[in-house]
């Protein structure tokens, strides 16, 4: 824990001491960010700003992995259906998500949560499908006729043998698109002038509202850490067995 | 004695784009209930694919397998298969007991009855200590008994072992045969076992096939008129086992020489 919180630290130490005695209009001292934090992330913005981008980034997520695995798993186990697809695939994922933004405003519109919801999901929806892909593909051919030698039926071939044998490539598929989820939160609301905590941080910079910008920022990289903490749980549980026990 | 499987005519060619390989030529043997066959041949004659289609895991390109007089298309019920990556063959995210419990509870054994199958088998195959350990904090020899365990809990009426022993040490792998005797004995299964060590093959069964080199037929159908309380020490010494053994080694090197 110590060694994991050193750097940090180190890092939070320096940032004080080469800002303390900051005039510079941009740089804040951190002190003075730190003063403001409790005063610009009142119950209100809370409300209306973090607790919605959280939504809809949980929202997205969810989406893309349902979708991902489930495509992924389909896609994986049938060579006739990765034939097709593959180059569709390919190019889909080549194309930078936030891209896609302005196309899909114009069907879901700006302001609402659709579009960016839609973003988020499309945007995870390729690490976690493509991986998933992978994974299924390198499950063990011999794990596999072992559980049709004892006649699993589908769901269990399924649950025992494709998905489990996929997890560590699905886990791997969805933390990486994790970040990215972070990423397009906050994009999918710097264009439509709504709230959330990605145009509220926009929305300070465009009012010179420095320190709030730089509290804003930091909030983010607060909420990687516990959403990548929490991921890192989840991941514990799920390989309980490859560690002693 | 009751034929509980037949094999007649099993041909097998592995097409793929730009390579045909034919691996099985031409193969008829019937084994009778409760009995106890060895298959040897030569490297890549054809014994995984010959256990493959007999496993329904896999079609033959010719003739027809039947299991208790129904054709064989797809896994049969009552049959139990060790395969030769053992290793790979357990999940590894399962614990032992669970690797062994799977298949029981996916046929629908009720929950008591399965743990005594389960607790049964591991004891048989002395593993009652390891049972929640996972399959990668065990010996090889020890993941290979998980299978043997996972396989007779099953309660098979056909157990078919594909080179069962090739990766375990001498003292390991004469306990196991040893192991395996035992619970045919015990549990009157019918078992085709397949092994590219002569002497294995001669010690287990009651009868040895003999299979030419690749494409495969029979070359010899062989007797082992050995009585069948086997002993490591006094069975491999006795002169009829050396018979035996010198006239499947010879057999063998017929095959590879490419006779048919
Ligand atoms: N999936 C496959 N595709 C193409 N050819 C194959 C395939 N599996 C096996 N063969 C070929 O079929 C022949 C028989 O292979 P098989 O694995 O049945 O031999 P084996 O007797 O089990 O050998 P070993 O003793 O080494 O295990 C070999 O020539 C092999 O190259
Ligand atoms: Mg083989």
């Amino acid at each position: 824990m110590i060694r994991r919180l050193g750097l940090p630290a180190v890092l939070i130490g320096v940032w004080w001491l080469l800002s303390a005695g900051s005039t510079s209009f941009f740089w804040p001292p951190l002190s003075v960010i730190a003063r403001t934090f409790p005063a610009t992330w009142t119950l209100d913005p809370i409300l209306h700003d973090v607790l919605p981008s959280l939504a809809r980034l949980a929202l997205g997520y969810t989406i893309a992995l349902l979708a991902g695995v489930t495509l992924g798993v389909a896609i994986g186990s049938s060579a006739t259906l990765r034939a097709c697809c593959e180059p569709a695939l390919e190019f889909f994922r080549a194309i930078p998500p936030p891209v896609l933004i302005p196309v899909i405003a114009l069907f879901a519109g700006y302001t609402g949560w659709t579009s960016k919801i839609i973003t988020i999901a499309l945007g995870c929806l390729w690490p976690i499908l493509l991986n998933t892909v992978d994974g299924v593909r390198a499950v063990d051919e011999v794990l596999r006729d072992t559980a049709r030698s004892y006649r699993f039926g589908r769901l269990a071939v399924l649950r025992h043998v494709v998905l489990r044998g996929a997890a560590p490539r699905i886990v791997t598929g969805a933390r990486q698109a994790l970040s990215l989820g972070v990423i397009l939160m906050v994009i999918s609301e710097m264009f439509g002038a709504d709230r959330g905590l990605g145009a509220a941080v926009v929305q300070f910079q465009r009012g010179f509202a420095i320190p709030q910008m730089w509290t804003g920022i930091i909030l983010l990289g607060l909420l990687g850490v516990a959403l990548s903490a929490l991921f890192h749980l989840a991941e514990r549980r799920l390989f309980a067995w490859r560690s002693d026990s | 004695m009751t034929t509980v499987l037949s094999v007649d005519a099993l041909a097998k060619t592995y097409r793929s784009p730009g390579r045909t390989v034919e691996a099985v030529r031409d193969l008829t043997f019937d084994i009778g209930r409760g009995e106890f066959v060895c298959v040897v041949g030569p490297s890549g004659a054809g014994k995984t694919t010959l256990l493959r289609c007999i496993a329904g895991l896999m079609p033959g390109t010719g003739g027809s397998i039947h299991l208790d007089g129904t054709a064989v298309t797809a896994p049969p019920a009552g049959m139990a298969v060790v395969f030769q990556e053992y290793g790979r063959s357990l999940f590894p995210w399962l614990t032992v007991r669970r690797n062994v419990e799977l298949p029981l509870a996916e046929k629908g054994v009720p929950r008591p009855a399965r743990r005594a199958r389960v607790d049964e088998a591991l004891d048989a195959v002395g593993l009652s200590d390891s049972g929640n350990a996972h399959p990668w904090q065990l010996s090889g020899g020890m993941q290979q008994r998980v299978a043997i365990a996972r396989a007779i809990a099953y309660e098979p009426s056909v157990l078919l072992m594909d080179e069962p022993f090739a990766a375990v040490d001498a003292q390991t792998r004469a306990e196991l045969e040893d192991l395996i005797r035992a619970l045919w004995h015990r549990l009157g299964i019918t078992v085709l076992f397949v092994t590219h060590d002569i002497d294995e093959s001669v010690y287990l069964g009651q009868r040895v096939l003999v299979l030419s080199r690749s494409p495969t037929e029979i070359l010899a159908d062989l007797p082992i008129d050995l009585p069948a309380a086997r002993d490591q020490l006094t069975t491999r010494a006795s002169p009829r086992f050396t018979a035996l053994r010198a006239q499947v080694y010879t057999l063998i090197q017929r095959a590879k020489a490419g006779e048919r």
